[in-house]
């Protein structure tokens, strides 16, 4: 299970840095929500597999309870990551209406 | 020793917090709103006052009230590190606000620039400040700025990071400037780089040791060796902290994102929100990382003196006024890590008296570059078109050249007492291949510092430009320049704080004792 993750955290990060150096900003944004999940699946897996039952339930004294603490970091990180992803998302839609264009390239009158 | 709860540590963040929700609430009264804010900030800044007097008190410190002794109150406080337990789960295991003598430095630091930044934006007249949101992400910015340097846990450091950047991503998209937007943008990708490395870093660590709390991690480093994960994570964490203070392989959104900020968030941001990644270097090199101190430190000094000629040579090169003082905040950084990267007492305590002094120079200089830009057509800081706009204003032309000379390190001001103790630890380690880049770079501040001077306030204004009769409320940047002057004149005050403080950072033992406990 842990080199499941591992492999699959690998890929996720590989696809959200190859889309955040695409041209296209709405691709840089899925690329900026895609390396958040990875992250947040990094964090999982380093509480999760200690334990064999969920803990805070009725199946408490069955087993090893598995860290509660890892689940709560990943809640308030997504709350975080997606509420940065919304905002990302609502100046891109503002950008592309005051520059006519979502390519990163021709978005670029700062300079120097 | 026992730990006592101190509500005073809360103050300083979430009082802004809290003013944040009146502020939404008042979003028809702009006017209520900055006083709101304002007067929210002022009880913050008496707050990190009193944590500060709180962690230099000689013991023992008691108030008594009320004369008979059946009715007596006496309430004791703990001296020195002063701590607040939050949600009453007491460490490790529990969310922790400490304030020690670095925090409690910095902390004071923040507040004071902010809350100048708040008078700033009361008098300010750009369009973004009449946003019903303006006044409310300002005092959101500020407490997660001040949360940062506050909080004794590695992952409630990433959620006031984010409260802040955030806040500030939203400050710039709304600017007078429209391009901004396209600065914020940048910038929210950027600062996402780093949030991601600084989460890596926090995952790797509790992987390794399975705990948050700052205290015990330094604790566990010390005493169960070091696994290569936890190693990693010092990679990851410093890589985080490059970034939010803008070092150079991460600094390029800085100008733009500095330049097109609204002035009194662009004077802040400049001044007091990039001191967050140095005071997490200083952390990483004092509390966490001690073994791998050195290295880190190599590395910083590298980065440091890259960061001061290329700040520096910026800065000349520039066609903005703003984005001139945003290209020389590359430098002081520079000038900081260099002394962090030092590493001795003596530098240690210069890196701590240069930030204090950088915040009020810098904030002060932006504000005044804003406000005289302010009552060009445009608002923008061009060189060519803010030509000769302060050729009548003697008073703010005054200001500016005391504080170009500040940070160009000339005497009695400020400036000078960074340099000198940044001399002072450069000669105490024996480094002076770099002690002599440093000095001399420290000219090139002086050459572009009065070139702009000269060209704002000296020459006679192209006929084609107006510009306007009013602007911002000069009361601000002058309450700055008069406190970069007193702590010129009268510098003994910091310097004993910054060694007390060095002393204090110098002996881990003494924050994961009072954290811990026993």
């Amino acid at each position: 299970m842990n080199i499941l993750f591992a492999i699959t955290t690998g890929i996720l990060f590989s696809i959200g840095v190859f889309l955040l150096l695409r041209r296209d900003l709405i691709k840089v944004a899925m690329g900026y929500y895609v390396l958040f999940t990875a992250i947040n699946l990094f964090l999982l897996a380093v509480g999760a597999f200690n334990g064999d039952v969920p803990p805070y339930t009725t199946m408490e004294g069955q087993g090893q309870q598995s860290d509660p603490l890892v689940q709560a970091l990943i809640l308030t990180a997504i709350v975080i990551s997606f509420g940065s992803y919304a905002l990302l998302l609502g100046m891109i839609n503002i950008a592309s209406r005051r520059f006519k264009t979502i390519n990163a390239d021709e978005v670029d009158e700062l300079q120097g | 020793m026992e730990l006592i709860n101190n509500p005073l540590v809360l103050g300083p963040v979430f009082i802004p917090l809290f003013a944040a929700v009146i502020c939404l609430l008042l979003s028809r009264n702009n006017r209520l709103q900055r006083y709101v804010a304002f007067w929210a900030y002022f009880v913050g800044w008496l707050c990190s006052i009193v944590v500060l007097l709180m962690n230099l008190a000689p013991p023992p410190l008691a108030l008594t009230f009320g004369g008979d002794p059946a009715s007596q109150l006496t309430i004791t406080w703990q001296v020195g590190v002063q701590t607040y337990t939050v949600g009453g789960w007491f460490a490790p295991f529990g969310v922790m606000l400490v304030a020690d003598m670095l925090s409690a430095v910095f902390g004071l630091m923040a507040t004071t620039v902010v809350m100048i930044g708040v008078l700033y934006a009361v008098g300010c007249k750009d369009k973004a400040i009449t946003y019903p949101a303006f006044m409310p992400l300002l005092l959101t910015m500020g407490g997660g700025l001040v949360g940062c340097f506050y909080t004794g846990d590695i992952f409630t450091l990433f959620v006031f990071l984010e409260l802040m950047v955030i806040s500030s991503v939203i400050l710039v998209a709304i600017s007078d400037n429209r391009l901004g937007l396209e600065a914020a943008i940048k910038y929210l990708l950027i600062s996402a780089m780093g949030t991601l490395f600084l989460l890596l870093g926090i995952a790797e660590i509790y992987a390794s040791f399975g705990t948050l709390n700052l205290a015990d991690v330094a604790n566990r480093l010390q005493t169960e060796g070091r696994p290569l994960l936890a190693q990693i994570s010092a990679v990851a964490l410093m890589a985080a902290f490059l970034l939010k203070s803008a070092v150079f392989p991460f600094h390029f959104w800085q100008p733009d994102f500095h330049t097109t900020a609204p002035t009194p968030v662009g004077a802040l941001l400049s001044s007091v929100v990039v001191k967050v990644g140095v005071y997490g270097l200083i952390r990483l090199t004092t509390l966490l990382f001690i073994d791998e101190a050195p290295l880190i430190q190599q590395v910083l000094i590298v980065l440091g003196v890259i960061g001061i000629f290329f700040g520096s040579l910026g800065a000349l090169q520039t066609y903005n006024a703003k984005r001139l003082l945003a290209y020389s905040t590359f430098g002081q950084i520079g000038f900081i890590l260099v002394a962090i990267g030092w590493g001795s007492p003596i530098a240690l305590a210069a890196a701590i008296i240069y930030a204090f002094n950088q915040a009020f120079i810098k904030a002060a200089l932006l504000m005044i570059t804003g406000l005289v830009s302010s009552r060009l057509e445009s608002k923008s800081g061009r060189l060519s078109e803010i030509v000769g706009a302060g050729q009548q204003m003697t008073f703010i032309s005054s200001l500016y050249l005391i504080g170009g000379l500040a940070l160009a390190g000339v005497p009695p001001l400020n400036g000078f007492i960074s340099k000198v103790s940044l001399v002072n630890g450069g000669v105490d380690v024996e480094n002076w291949l770099i002690l002599g880049l440093v000095v001399g770079a420290g000219l090139l501040t002086m050459l572009y510092m009065i070139r702009t001077w000269q060209l704002i306030f000296q020459r006679t204004p192209e006929a084609e430009h107006q510009f306007k009769p009013y602007g911002d409320s000069p009361l601000a940047p002058t309450v700055l320049i008069g406190i970069c002057v007193i702590l010129g004149l009268y510098a003994v005050p910091l310097i004993d704080l910054a060694n007390t403080t060095v002393a204090q950072i110098g002996d881990p033992h003494i924050y994961i004792r009072t954290v811990l406990g026993g």
